[in-house]
Parts: C-alpha cells; sequence; structure tokens
C-alpha cells in the first residue's frame, strides 16, 4: 500500500517537474501587470516600477 | 440428495464425554476425548490425570484474587486456517526480567481430526501457534555482539530472548502433563510475522512455530463479542507496517531519479536557449533617476508559451547596481516586473581575502506567450561612483533545474521518513530482546 502511494506520489512530482519545465515556469519573485499603456515605450519615465525603493546592500564584510 | 434417502454411513460425530471431579464432584466435561493428558477442575482447581478412568488427582492448585480470566471461553469454536477448533485450556504463564513479571496467555485448541494448535496472547498481541514438524538448526552466536540463529525451513530466524517460563495458571485440558509453577527455559527466535520458539524442561526440548496475529482477526475466527483488546508497544514478532516497503521504496526512488535525470536532459537538450536581446549599457555618475530610465529595442519571443531568462552583467568592484526591469509585451500590453541587483565586494583582513557577491544575475520570467517585448530599464546605484558598464541577456525558453532538483527531494524526503518509521519500529521490537539497540546516551555513561 505504502509503496503503491509513493509509486503514485513520485509520478505526481515527476509529471509536476515536466510541467513546470515544459510550461517554462519560474521560482523568481515577480509581478505581473495588465494593461500596461503603450506610452510607455514613449516616456519611460512615466512607468512606476513595483520594486523601486529596494534597500541596497551597501556594505561588504 | 432426496429427502427420502437415509444418510450415507460415515465415522460418529465426536461427542464430548462428561465426567465429575474425584475431588469437589463437579461435572468435568473432557472435549478433547482420548488426546487430553490432564484436565483441570473448574471449582476447586485440581489438577486431574485424564488417563486415568478415576481422574486421579495429580495437583491441587490456589488461585490468587483477582486472578484474569481467558479472553476466550472454554468451549467457543471458531475456525483457524479454515478448520474448525475449540478451545479447551487455557494457561498464564509468566517470565521475570530485571524484577519485571510480564505474563501471557496460552490457549489450547483442538480439532478431533487436526490434533492441537495454540494461540498466546500478550498485551493484546497474538500468536497462532504449532508444534514443528522437523528440528531446527540452531547456530550458536559466536560473538557476543552477533545474536544467534535459528533455520527452520529455509527461513532464518534471529535470536530474541531466553528466559525461565513460569506456568501460574490453568484451566480445562492440555495434552502433557501440565502443573502449575512448573517451569521451562523459553527462547524465542524470531522471523517477523513468525516466531520459533523453544522449550527445554529437564532433557526435553520442543519447538513451536508462531505466525503473528491480529486481535481483530482472533475475533473474527471465534465470533466473540466486543473487542479485543489493544495491543499495547511492538512485540517481538509483530509485522512491521512499513519495513516490508522499504526497499521497494528505495528501488522506486532509484527509478525516479534514473527518470528525473533523463527529463532533465531531454529539456535541456530540447530547451531553444535562443538569445533574443543583448546590449550593453552605461550608468554614468551623478545621472538623476529619471533620466536613467529607458527602453530597448523591440525583440521576438517565438515559440509557445515559455519561459524568458534575463542576465545581468556588471563591472561592480566594491559597488553595487540595482536595475528596476519591467518586461513588456507591445501588443497586448501585459508586463512583468522585477527588480535585480548584481554587486560584488572584495578585500583584506586578519582573516585573510574575503569576498561576496557576484558581478551578474540571472533571473526566470514564467510563462511568457509568444510576442513582441520590449524592456523597460531604471538603473540605480551608489551617488557616486566610477563608471558602471552592465550588459543584459535575454533568452528565450532556458531549462530551469530548480524544479528538478526540488522534485528530487520531494522524492527523497518521503523515501528517508519511511525508512526512519521503520528504523524506529525495529528499535522499538530489539529493546524488549536480549540484544537491544545501543542507545546514544549509554554510551556516553560508558565512556
Amino acid at each position: 500500500m505504502l509503496r503503491k502511494l509513493y509509486l503514485l506520489y513520485g509520478i505526481v512530482v515527476l509529471g509536476s517537474a515536466g510541467f513546470a519545465q515544459y510550461r517554462g515556469m519560474s521560482l523568481d519573485k515577480m509581478t505581473e501587470l495588465k494593461n500596461v499603456p503603450k506610452s510607455v515605450r514613449d516616456n519611460p519615465g512615466s512607468y512606476r516600477a513595483v520594486y523601486m525603493g529596494y534597500h541596497h546592500y551597501t556594505g561588504g564584510k | 440428495m432426496s429427502a427420502g434417502t437415509p444418510p450415507l454411513p460415515g465415522p460418529p460425530k465426536p461427542q464430548a464425554k462428561a465426567l465429575n471431579c474425584p475431588n469437589c464432584g463437579a461435572a468435568i466435561t473432557l472435549r478433547s476425548f482420548q488426546q487430553a493428558v490432564t484436565v483441570v477442575c473448574d471449582s476447586c482447581h485440581s489438577i486431574l490425570d485424564a488417563k486415568d478412568p478415576n481422574l486421579q488427582i495429580l495437583q491441587k492448585f490456589e488461585v490468587a484474587v483477582g486472578e484474569s480470566r481467558p479472553f476466550i471461553p472454554l468451549g467457543t469454536r471458531g475456525k483457524m486456517r479454515g478448520v474448525d477448533y475449540e478451545v479447551i485450556g487455557y494457561q498464564r504463564r509468566s517470565i521475570t526480567v530485571e524484577e519485571v513479571r510480564y505474563s501471557w496467555q496460552e490457549y489450547t485448541l483442538f480439532n478431533p481430526f487436526k490434533g492441537f494448535r495454540y494461540l498466546t496472547e500478550y498485551q493484546g498481541h497474538w500468536n497462532d501457534v504449532v508444534v514443528c514438524k522437523q528440528l531446527p538448526v540452531v547456530n550458536p552466536n559466536l560473538t557476543s555482539s552477533t545474536p544467534a540463529t535459528a533455520v527452520y525451513l529455509g527461513e532464518n530466524y534471529r535470536h530474541f530472548q531466553t528466559a525461565e517460563a513460569y506456568t501460574k495458571f490453568v484451566l480445562g485440558e492440555f495434552p502433557w502433563q501440565v502443573r502449575v509453577g512448573e517451569h521451562a527455559t523459553a527462547t524465542d527466535y524470531v522471523c517477523p510475522p513468525r516466531v520459533l520458539s523453544s522449550e527445554k524442561a529437564g532433557n526435553e526440548v520442543s519447538w513451536s512455530l508462531g505466525e503473528y496475529m491480529y486481535g481483530v482477526d482472533v475475533w473474527k475466527a471465534f465470533n466473540l463479542p466486543g473487542s479485543p483488546p489493544e495491543a499495547i508497544g511492538v512485540y517481538e514478532n509483530q509485522p512491521s507496517p512499513v519495513s516490508a516497503n522499504v526497499k521497494a521504496v528505495w528501488a522506486a526512488f532509484g527509478t525516479f531519479v534514473a527518470l528525473l535525470v533523463a527529463l532533465m536532459v531531454f529539456f535541456d537538450v530540447t530547451a531553444r536557449k535562443e538569445l533574443v536581446f543583448h546590449s550593453t549599457y552605461e550608468v554614468i555618475s551623478g545621472e538623476s533617476k529619471a533620466e536613467a530610465s529607458f527602453v530597448t529595442d523591440i525583440f521576438e519571443l517565438k515559440g509557445r508559451t515559455s519561459n524568458v531568462e534575463v542576465t545581468t552583467s556588471a563591472n561592480v568592484r566594491n559597488n553595487w547596481i540595482y536595475l528596476n526591469y519591467a518586461l513588456i509585451n507591445q501588443d497586448t500590453g501585459q508586463a512583468w516586473d522585477f527588480g535585480r541587483e548584481v554587486s560584488f565586494y572584495s578585500g583584506y583582513d586578519s582573516d585573510g581575502s574575503w569576498s561576496e557577491g557576484s558581478d551578474h544575475d540571472s533571473v526566470v520570467v514564467p510563462s511568457v506567450p509568444p510576442g513582441h517585448y520590449y524592456l523597460r530599464i531604471e538603473p540605480e546605484t551608489a551617488p557616486v561612483h566610477p563608471p558602471i558598464y552592465y550588459t543584459v541577456d535575454v533568452k528565450r525558453d532556458v531549462p530551469v533545474s530548480m524544479f528538478f532538483l526540488l522534485a528530487f527531494l520531494a522524492l527523497l524526503v518521503p523515501a528517508v521518513l519511511i525508512s526512519f518509521r521503520a528504523l524506529a519500529f525495529e528499535r522499538s521490537r530489539w529493546s524488549e530482546s536480549d540484544h537491544p539497540p545501543i542507545k546514544l546516551s549509554q554510551t556516553e555513561d560508558d565512556n
């Protein structure tokens, strides 16, 4: 029973990994936006970046 | 057979024989006919010679106050291994280990055509026991660290425990000269779900083979009311619910890992990894943010919906650059907004030279449909810095090894957990034996 469950689980894991790769999924953090106006191309400064204001590391050791 | 046909002649149906106890006169029923050697009077607890027509009294014993009664009453009939048996005898026996007494029950079962078999019970763990048909071969332990083994019918049994077993209480009929207070050296060898037991009394050694049974199966076999006593702990020959699966699970794990590697190679070979954009830019010290943001040329992403890798390489030395990226579909307005930092620091101190960070960074944008895209880039860096040159590469459809690493871990974790569970079960089993597993705290105490 346990072996069958593991076999089923393994197939799901393999299938998920294959599906994620095929669909081009990613684990990186980002924000998806809709309907960004075409004017951004002419006026890039009008676009409000989601990740602005990031606290940068400025130290070193 | 028609209604008028007389029954066919056959062996007469066995009938129980009724007698009276010579001590107290109470009725005694002999259920095993001529097979029993001794019978115990339930009223006065006299052990009688069943072979003697006058039922000679062999022993009288006192019953302790609160003596437990058998779970299966004498005379109960049930089906064991497809054969009808009747419970004709009951005894309670015990061993004492490290001043702790452990008691168990033994039931004698009888079928007039098949003979005797036995049922034992200890803390809710049951065994179906038969006398061995041939003599097992015992291999004594050559070193103290190696337990002795016994071979019976091609199966290897490991020595579990040897102890002096005392008979404390008897009831019903027995195919041997039973006595309360008699003792024998009992040795158990296990090969779950079986246990091979030897009992040595004087010069006589008898061997029996037991097979683990669950209480519910015993209750079902004898159609007993209520539910069986709950099993406590792990018994010596109790089959592990997981041990049998460990090898199979690891074999499956190996197969899955091989398939995973094959899958990874397949995607690595078939991925387009197409460089669709490449450009180098410079960040000049003192530029304002508004002036810094710009858009790239339009590039085309072809093929099915797939990922996009954006790689940034910069000549940062004890410096950093942060890039607000937006990958924008020119036609639909769909965009992916993300920020990436490239920083690299190095130096030298009392510990020696050190470095941290990297001069390049990669990010994978998920599930990007085909179309025409451009990047909006807004770089940030320290207010005062030497000129920083950075290169942006955009690749279509790249393999992501992290999925396969996660899949590997997802496959590994249950296999490890199952193995640990099996190990814990075996440790629990052998902790009650003459060969307990070494405990870490014990070894520390020894030192």
